[in-house]
């Protein structure tokens, strides 16, 4: 479903990410964690192309795109892996203007032209499905963070992705309202979902995750099950910063 | 004041409130719609810094904003036809307000634009948007609400800069109090009248003003 190949992205002089190689299987759960500036979010968004990678090839279900830095990407392809991802934002970036309904459906009237009706219906199921039945009217600032999160995933999955992407999901929310988002990401993982998530939610990723990836300082440190990278890294670096994180808990 | 005077006031009420409506407001409307929409060009072109209309961008903003709209009129209506480009009176006027319009609100709308946070743009893109899509669907409406107050702003001031047209001969509110008063030898009450029709527009423009942010703030909590 995915493979990344020896993906490089640089800000000015500040290499990101030094060669990254990934590939996930069709309805599996990456999770990527590492510390911040570890180039874990940079990833992520090289997958929907919100940053154009330098060098490298990315391939997401039936798309796949060169990069040489030089060239741009070629603009029907950027859309169609666009169309083919969905993506989750750590705030949540709803429209403001609009409705959660409206949020749902925006992108299946404006992109994948559904007429309205048909729409609407599809935006109720996903708006259900996320627990936020009778919210629909709502505009985002009437709603709780992690209502509006919800409706942040119901938006992502409107255009029927076949990859959901989870930058840092939770990292916005009030403790208490952490459990509800990580509740509707569990819920798709079971139902077969492909995702890759950024997050520091360790119980996730020990949880759902099939595959967890720990990154430093732009590479790939430690790649496997859970229960390897979690509980047996293999580098000292590693390690150190499992230890971080749990000292925190 | 005395019987003849008020007289005269009642009679050039009408002929004032007529010129109001058929050159001041008609005018003030063509020129701030035109140089609203090429305020959104011009400001566009400077987000997205599109090259050589970038740079002719910044040149325009830069001659009208620094140069007094009245030379800009003269220079229409006035210096043009020497080089064989003519314009009449009416025409002449909404070109020198759209120009003007255009400048000053391009920084309101370029402000406004970019006072809406990254992650909207993201966020349409993410859903595989395009960029026209992103900005009519997602930025531009909420834009729009930003920039209410200011450009409110700046419709009130064309329509009182309207009053300028009057030296390239349209017959607009001030023209006419003029003219009445070449007649009647009344300058004080003559002014003082169209100053009051003035003041009434722009009260009512105020009025809009806080109706249409009302209207477009309904989804937002402050």
């Amino acid at each position: 479903m995915i493979e990344i190949r020896n993906l490089h992205k640089s800000f000015g002089s500040l290499e990101v990410l030094k060669g990254i190689d990934l590939s996930l299987e069709k309805g599996k759960v990456l999770v990527i964690i590492g510390p911040s500036g570890s180039g874990k979010t940079t990833l992520l968004r090289c997958l929907n192309l919100l940053e154009m990678p330098d060098a490298g090839s990315l391939q997401l279900g039936e798309t796949s795109i060169e990069f040489d830095g030089r060239r741009k990407a070629d603009k029907q392809r950027v859309l169609k892996l666009r169309q083919n991802t969905g993506m989750v934002f750590q705030s949540y970036n709803l429209f403001p203007h609009k409705t959660a309904l409206e949020n749902v459906m925006e992108a299946q009237v404006v992109v994948q032209k559904r007429d309205k009706d048909a729409a609407r219906k599809r935006s109720m199921e996903l708006l259900a499905k996320v627990g936020l039945s009778g919210k629909e009217d709502a505009y985002p600032h009437q709603l709780s963070g992690g209502q509006q999160q919800r409706v942040g995933i119901a938006r992502a999955l409107a255009t029927d992705p076949e990859v959901m992407l989870f930058d840092e999901p939770t990292s916005a929310l009030d403790p208490e309202l952490v459990g509800e988002v990580l509740k509707v990401m569990k819920e798709l993982a079971a139902e077969g979902m492909t995702m890759v998530v950024v997050t520091h939610e360790m119980k996730f990723a020990a949880e759902a995750a099939d595959t967890v990836v720990l990154m430093d300082n732009g590479v790939v440190l430690e790649q496997g099950s859970p229960r390897q990278v979690l509980q047996n890294p293999s580098s000292d670096r590693a390690s150190q910063f499992l230890n971080l994180l749990t000292a925190k808990d | 004041m005395d019987d003849r005077k008020i007289q005269i006031v009642i009679d050039s009420l009408w002929p004032m409130i007529k010129a109001a409506l058929q050159y001041t407001i008609t005018l003030a409307l063509i020129s701030f719609v035109l140089g609203l929409i090429l305020a959104v060009l011009v400001a566009l072109v400077r987000v997205w810094k599109i090259p050589v209309l970038n740079q002719i961008a910044i040149f325009y903003v830069w001659v009208i904003r620094g140069t007094p709209l009245l030379v800009q009129l003269f220079i229409i209506f006035f210096g043009l036809p020497s080089i064989g480009i003519e314009f009449d009176p009416f025409p002449a006027a909404v070109i020198a307000f759209t120009l003007n319009m255009g400048a000053y609100n391009s920084e309101i709308v370029r402000a406004a634009i970019q006072s809406i946070s990254n992650g909207q743009w993201e966020a349409a893109y993410s859903l595989g948007m395009t960029r026209g899509q992103a900005l009519w669907r997602i930025i531009l409406p909420q834009a729009a609400r930003v920039s209410v107050p200011p450009l409110s702003n700046s419709f009130i001031s064309l329509v009182k800069d309207t009053s300028l047209a009057y030296t390239v001969t349209v017959v607009e509110l001030f023209q006419v109090a003029k003219q009445i008063t070449a007649t009647t030898y009344e300058p004080l009450l003559m002014y003082t009248e169209a100053a009051v029709i003035y003041l009434a527009i722009c009260t009512i423009l105020n009025a809009l003003q806080s109706v249409m942010e009302k209207r477009l703030s309904r989804f937002s909590a402050q």
